[in-house]
């Protein structure tokens, strides 16, 4: 064949294959008048066939069967895929006799059986028809698979079925029907929402088979959205096989938006009977949880209760899941009043769920449920609780619910855990001792080998100087839990706290007999504590009438210290403590030059072994030892450990004397490492008011450094201040800022005042904080003119006065007297007078106009 | 989303039907293919597991007064049996 002709045949093999089937024909017959030849007679066959075979395809039976007569008649060769073709035709139209009928002889080619078995596979779709085909034995394998297929098909898709319904063991794998067993399969996953097997199943059916003919809508109605290039009944079977929720959508977006903007009743009403109407259509199932939720927001809504079940078309059912959504609304409506009816409604859920057999009636649910609502009414300020609950005006019985007391109670009987216990207590703190101490007592009864209840027993008694009720106690929690650090540093404490009292009460006979108990204690030989003994000794010693200023005694607590100065301190602090008198101990400009350098070393020693051992809460330093340790800090602060720095930081804190605190962090803060964060925290405390936006930074700072370092404590307690002073979530920082102002604040170590020289400028790192970048400070907003009138002090708030104080004071004044001129002037100018005038009136002679009847 | 919603178990759901749910969601969502996905499932189990965290869960919403519309998230839409003549129809018309 010349390649003119070769590249014929293959163009229009070509066209076969790419279902040009008229054209390829067209082509052949030229090709075959032309050539005449017997490759050119076999082109033109196949041609014919595939055309047959099209229109086959588009159900042209009859013009189907006019060719294959035509095509039988001049090419008696091609007979036997003629035989197929037409037997294939007659399956189309439903007659499967013909194309089955080869199978009944014994002699069938394994090819023809094939090609026969092919067709059946991808063209036969009306296995009724196969099943009923009367040209093969009713028990044929085929009839018989047919049969279960077409039965097992009318079953999965008019109701749910079984896994036996749709187990088809009559159909086996090599059948050419095996794909309709997973179509089968993959309509049960449909209907049982299981739509990943589903999808696993109508991917494993062959695409040329006869049940692939509907993977293409299947994947339609598993789609979320509605798929396009459907034909028509492709689209009639997806839309009958799901209703789409686009409407109920749109009505309870309706109906959400009535609720949420507080639509007149009559418009909420219309909503709700609109969503009623398209759940009951669209997803029945859930119209019974619907109404229920509608119930919730029209009864918090406070629409209509009769208006709102007739646009239901029925009540609500009111049972437990109606209340627990009921109540959890209400908790949430902001309203305080909504809280006492949450607690009841919550009741009422109690009973439902009980009734309802969610638990039973004395279950742990139960419990929790009460502590749950004692949660809510804590939320309730406690003179409003009250008035509610008279309100409620019911029996005291009846309104449980409404007494944090009572609920706790009924919950710790349930449940008796140490937590629940722990919150009644609590609970029963903010009401009075008294009562607490009987939750104490109850916990007790209930768990004896619980310590926190005799802890609290004792601390209450100990407050109230009763040292043997409260070592009674301790003797219980010590043979509970002896390891207990709260237990083990107890009773050293109440033993030096039993001796003071003693010597308190002029019986120092009775306070000797303390410290011997003291002296047996291995915890009271550790660390300095042999020295508070050793001042105990003393001040027995002196109350029996020794001289104070000879005593052995005294020289016995200086040997223990190995320092006479932090004896002198400790002396002094627990002489003033006992209520002795006569002791007398040198002043600072008595000491030599290393005794005042060595001061605040010992303070810081005196300072930890007080709190070590707990009574510094009534430990009072002798004020010229503190005022010589601030002036001596700075000279030797760097020698001091970290620890010491922060014992007298906290002394400083808590004497207010706040230049001790701020020199405690100007060395702390030069150490850097991990308690930098806590030396920012104490700068924040050491401020004086007037350097609100400082402090802001400061706390940040804090903040952001506690959490880098891991340091809990100090982050928590930055937080805590923060929304004290400022009622308002605190600023976050980035690590980068936080370094920033701690390499600023190292570089200033002056306490800031108005007098001193100026601290960091934070405008530029933090333009939010200051106002759109404008510092805030003095200084700064009078040279932007903003303060018109330096007198007008009538907007001002407390903090604000004290620092426009500091700024306008004159630098002749010393600073130590800045505090008391302020607090006069603040006298002076709540009765009307004017801050020159105060000023003048001290330094004589200065003068300023006076301004009258200014009173706030 | 609360740790009944994450398992997909009801309020009231007892101890046997949670470590259903939570032994079918972890097939569907295992350790090593999606971490994220296993730690809240896991989380959510160690909170239903515990009776009182269990019971405090039934108690506290994450979600107070929820939209009205939540109720049909992640329905797409109801199916209903046609009966197998549609399915023929598609079959021989295609």
């Amino acid at each position: 064949m010349s390649p003119q002709c070769s590249a014929i045949e293959t163009s229009i093999r070509q066209l076969i294959v790419n279902g040009k089937s008229k054209t390829a024909l067209d082509n052949a017959k030229d090709f075959h008048k032309k050539q005449g030849s017997a490759v050119s007679e076999a082109l033109l066959v196949d041609a014919y066939l595939a055309r047959i075979q099209a229109l086959s395809d588009q159900n042209l039976a009859v013009e189907a069967a006019a060719l294959i007569a035509l095509v039988r008649e001049r090419f008696p060769s091609a007979k036997a895929r003629l035989d197929v073709l037409n037997a294939t035709a007659s399956a189309h139209r439903g007659d499967l006799n013909e194309l089955l009928r080869p199978l009944t002889d014994p002699g069938l080619s394994p090819e023809r059986r094939a090609s026969i078995e092919q067709v059946i596979q991808n063209r036969v779709t009306n296995l009724a028809a196969l099943a009923a085909c009367a040209v093969l034995p009713p028990e044929h394998a085929l009839r018989q698979a047919a049969a279960a297929i077409d039965k097992a098909f009318a079953a999965v898709t008019s109701g749910p079925v079984t896994d036996e319904q749709i187990a088809l063991t009559e159909v086996s794998h090599r059948s050419p029907l095996a794909p309709w067993k997973l179509l089968i399969r993959a309509i049960a996953f449909f209907y049982r929402n299981d739509d990943l097997s589903c999808e696993q199943c109508l991917g494993a059916i062959r695409s040329e088979s006869a049940p692939a003919r509907l993977v293409h809508a299947m994947r339609a109605m598993l789609a979320p959205k509605p798929a396009t290039h459907l034909n028509a009944a492709e689209a009639a079977l997806v839309a009958h096989t799901g209703v789409g929720l686009a409407e109920l959508r749109a009505a309870l977006v309706k109906l959400d938006q009535a609720f949420a903007h507080g639509e007149e009743p009559g418009r909420t009403l219309q909503a709700v009977r609109g969503a009623v109407r398209e759940c009951r259509q669209g997803a029945p199932d859930l119209l019974t949880r619907l109404k229920q939720l509608i119930g919730v927001k029209a009864e918090v809504a406070g629409l209509d209760l009769e208006r709102t079940v007739v646009a239901l078309d029925g009540a609500p059912r009111r049972d437990a899941n109606f209340f627990r959504d009921l109540a959890q609304t209400l908790e949430h409506t902001g309203d305080v009043e909504d809280l006492v009816l949450a607690c009841e409604r919550w009741d009422y859920f109690r009973d439902e769920a009980t009734r309802e057999r969610w638990f039973a009636g004395d279950g742990l649910e139960v419990a929790a449920l009460y502590l749950h609502m004692a949660g809510i009414l804590g939320r309730i300020p406690p003179g409003l609780l009250d008035e509610l609950r008279t309100a409620t005006g019911k029996a005291s019985d009846e309104k449980y619910f409404l007494n944090r007391g009572k609920l706790f109670e009924r919950a710790c009987r349930i449940d008796p855990h140490p937590d629940s216990f722990a919150k009644w207590l609590e609970s029963a703190r903010e009401n009075s001792i008294a009562e607490a101490e009987g939750v104490a007592h109850a916990w007790i009864r209930t768990l004896p080998a619980a310590v926190e209840p005799l802890l609290f027993l004792m601390e209450q008694a100990e407050k109230r100087n009763a040292f043997p009720k409260a070592l009674g106690y301790l003797d219980q929690a010590e043979r509970i839990d002896g390891v207990n650090p709260a237990v083990r540093t107890a009773r050293l404490r109440l033993l030096v706290a039993g001796a003071f009292l003693q010597l308190q009460k002029k019986k120092p006979h009775l306070a000797a007999q303390k410290l011997a108990e003291i002296g047996t204690l291995p915890q009271a030989r550790q660390g300095d504590r042999p020295a508070v003994a050793a001042v105990l000794q003393f001040l027995i010693r002196v109350a029996a009438g020794e001289n104070p200023n000879h005593s052995e005694a005294r020289l016995e607590a200086e040997r223990a210290f190995g320092d006479s100065v932090a004896a002198a301190i400790l002396l002094t602090g627990c002489a003033e403590m006992a209520k002795v008198a006569g002791v007398r101990v040198p002043f600072p400009r008595d000491f030599t030059a290393e005794q005042r350098a060595a001061l605040p070393g010992s303070m810081a020693r005196v300072i930890a072994v007080v709190k070590d051992i707990g009574f510094s809460q009534k430990f009072q330093v002798f004020v010229p030892y503190i005022e010589e340790t601030e002036t001596q800090l700075p000279l030797v602060g760097d020698s001091l450990s970290v620890d010491a720095l922060r014992a007298l930081g906290e002394m400083g804190i808590n004497t207010e004397r706040l230049q001790l605190a701020w020199n405690a962090t100007v060395s702390g803060l030069e150490r850097r490492g991990a308690t930098e964060a806590y030396f920012v925290l104490l700068r924040a405390k050491a401020l004086a008011q007037g350097f609100g936006d400082r402090r802001r930074v400061l706390l940040a700072t804090a903040m952001q450094l506690g959490r880098t370092h891991h340091d809990l404590d100090v982050s928590s307690q930055a937080v805590e201040i923060w929304r004290q002073l400022y009622d308002e979530d605190p600023m976050p920082l980035t690590a980068d800022q936080a370094r920033e102002v701690l390499r600023q604040e190292i570089a200033s170590p002056w306490l800031p005042s108005p007098s001193s020289r100026p601290g960091p400028n934070y405008a530029k790192l933090f333009p939010d904080l200051f106002d759109d970048g404008l510092c805030l400070c003095p200084d700064c907003r009078r040279r932007r003119g903003e303060v018109d009138d330096p007198e007008d002090y009538s907007d001002l708030d407390p903090g604000e006065m004290e620092r426009q104080f500091y700024e306008r004071a004159p630098s002749e004044i010393p600073p130590d007297m800045l505090p008391f001129l302020f607090e006069a002037t603040k006298q002076s100018f709540l009765e009307g007078g004017s801050v020159d005038e105060i000023i003048s009136r001290i330094l004589g002679g200065r003068g300023g106009r006076k301004k009258k009847g200014r009173r706030r | 989303m609360g740790a009944n919603e994450i398992l997909g178990v009801a309020a009231n759901a007892g101890e046997e039907e949670i470590r259903a749910a939570y032994l079918s969601k972890v097939k569907e969502f295992p350790p090593d293919r999606s971490p994220a996905e296993f730690e809240k499932i896991r989380d959510a189990y160690d909170t239903l597991r515990d009776p009182r965290r269990r019971a405090r869960a039934m108690f506290v919403s994450t979600e107070s007064n929820p939209p009205l519309v939540s109720l049909i998230e992640g329905r797409a839409m109801r199916r209903i049996f046609a009966g197998p003549k549609l399915w023929h129809e598609v079959l021989k018309n295609k």
